[in-house]
């Protein structure tokens, strides 16, 4: 049985971002005319209004930019204390996620995590979440 | 972005209308009420059009003027116009709504397009008796995507947004938590001169660094209140605003700039503190003023956060990017320092009217007589709204 997660918010396009992530993988969609990545998914290209995109796989690079700690329950999925950190990929949007592996006292600015997989599941069905931890953790 | 706003056709709009009567409810008595036997949290026996109805009330009293008078209303983001219309007998010529800035930006242009000539923006909010949540799996505001996206990883709030915000101003400039704490404790003070302030309990650092986290690192002071209360606001074409009870208070200056690129991504509030907003707002009020920073008496900031303090004195240019901390320190931003903030107690220690509460408090610091509250001598009075990078500021002169 998956962890159960607070509910996603979903539309036509989120609904691809998460069907990639059955498969663990992390894409984001670029746009076929101008090359930007996108988040959150959505119809068209924002620099240039084109609605012609792939969903591009991304390297799963990412380096933390801000952290906070909730010390006061808002879901009861996640009972504090729950970390959440504010991630640059590498391939430039901005991403929120949570740190598995590192305690919140040692994270640092600029500090340099990966992509990992954790299992998931709400309303709309089974998935996989994206967090991220340090590189020399990793199994 | 190309500079599109066009000096020369704001430049008439300067003092072309006045505020001529503000009004609010008893905030710190229906609070307390609220926690006795009268309503408490959930158990809601009046509406949020009750409370806007007091202040309507109010607001007209004291400016002397009557229902009829009114042509144009504003209401808040609460209440419906057709209800609130309804509700008092009003067929408005023009009506519009938002944010207290917005409202008194929209109704200083429908005045001066000739649609209407005396406005009433009016707000209301029941949202401590209705359990209004702002965070967590029944949080409101689906107009900003930012304050539900990640769900699914546990983030949620906009305190949580605004945690990340000084997190990320402690590591870029050293920022400390004595030193936000400053705020809260300014503001407090400021609450505690003022009888119709919910928070009435003075507080201290000490206190404040005691407190618990909410969103670490931010603090239990922090964070506004959640508290009912209604609040209305008479503007005025200025030609008719003389010779009414209470002299009239000038829109002298505005600007509006939203900074909405990658914000669900958090790219502007992490990455610049929304200054790109805060820099155009700044390029359209204090010219069309004729003021700059260095005359503002009395400042007031949306402050649903402490930290909104900080970002404000930083984006217009009050003091350099990063030294925010360091300015907000030995009494400089208290009543009788260099640049009073947020005088009657703001949304953290007076009421949190979402935007509303501040503009009664400019009004009546330019209309002076506001005993050891009155900031001496304020002639010119500056308020900055800044929800989540959709910034607006408004600048007030005593009238004559």
């Amino acid at each position: 049985m998956a962890t159960a997660r607070p509910v996603r918010a979903m539309d036509p396009y989120a609904e691809q971002f998460w069907a990639f992530t059955l498969s663990r993988e992390l894409r984001l969609q670029r746009c076929a005319a101008c090359g930007k990545f996108r988040w959150p998914p959505g119809p068209t290209c924002d620099r240039c209004l084109s609605d012609d995109f792939a969903w591009s796989p991304l390297s799963g690079k990412a380096k933390v930019l801000s952290w906070t700690t909730f010390r006061r329950g808002y879901f009861p999925e996640y009972p504090p204390p729950h970390t959440v950190v504010a991630l640059e990929l590498a391939e430039g949007p901005l991403f929120i996620s949570y740190p598995v592996d590192v305690e919140p006292s040692d994270l640092r600015d600029g500090m340099t995590l990966e992509l990992r997989w954790i299992d998931a599941t709400d309303k709309f069905g089974e998935y996989n979440l994206p967090v991220f931890g340090p590189p020399a953790a990793r199994g | 972005m190309a500079v599109s706003f066009d000096r020369a056709r704001l430049a008439p709009l300067k003092d072309a209308v006045a505020v001529v009567g503000v009004g609010e409810t008893d905030y710190g008595k229906d609070y307390r009420g609220a926690r006795g036997q009268a309503v408490s949290k959930g158990e809601a026996r009046y509406d949020s059009y009750t409370l806007a109805s007091r202040a309507l009330k109010r607001a007209l009293d004291d400016a002397g003027l009557k229902k009829d008078d009114i042509d144009g209303l504003c209401v808040g983001g609460t209440l419906s116009g057709e209800r609130a219309s309804e509700q008092w007998g009003l067929n408005p010529r023009w009506s519009g709504g938002g944010d207290a800035a917005q409202c008194i930006i929209e109704a200083t242009l429908a005045i001066n397009a000739g649609l209407c000539t005396t406005v009433a923006l009016v707000y209301g909010n029941a949202q401590r008796s209705m359990d209004t949540a702002y965070g967590g799996a029944r949080v409101t505001g689906g107009a900003i995507t930012s304050y539900f996206y990640y769900a699914p990883w546990g983030m949620t709030s906009q305190g949580a947004l605004y945690a990340l915000f000084f997190q990320r101003h402690k590591l870029l400039y050293g920022t400390t938590d004595e030193q936000l704490g400053a705020v809260a404790v300014a503001f407090r003070k400021h609450a505690c001169l003022n009888p119709n302030a919910v928070m009435q309990k003075p507080l201290t650092i000490q206190d404040y660094l005691n407190a618990p986290y909410i969103a670490e690192p931010l603090r239990l002071n922090d964070y506004c209140l959640i508290n009912d209360g209604g609040v209305a606001i008479i503007v005025r074409r200025a030609d008719l605003a003389r010779n009414l009870k209470q002299r009239p208070v000038m829109v002298s200056g505005f600007g509006w700039s939203e900074e909405n690129v990658d914000a669900t991504q958090l790219r502007p509030r992490l990455k610049t503190f929304y200054h790109g907003a805060h820099h155009d707002v700044a390029a359209q009020v204090y010219p069309m003023a004729g003021v700059t920073p260095k005359d503002v008496d009395v400042f007031a900031t949306y402050d649903s956060f402490s930290v909104h303090l900080l970002a404000s004195l930083e984006g217009f240019g009050f003091c350099k990017e990063g030294e925010a901390g360091a300015f907000v320190q030995g009494g400089r931003i208290e009543i009788g320092g260099e640049l009073p903030c947020n005088t009657s107690g703001g949304m953290l220690s007076e009421s949190y009217m979402q935007s509303w509460n501040h503009q009664p408090e400019l009004v009546r610091q330019l209309r002076g007589g506001l005993g050891n509250r009155q900031v001496q001598g304020a002639e010119v009075a500056q308020y900055v709204h800044d929800v989540a990078g959709k910034c607006k500021s408004l600048i007030y002169t005593r009238g004559a």
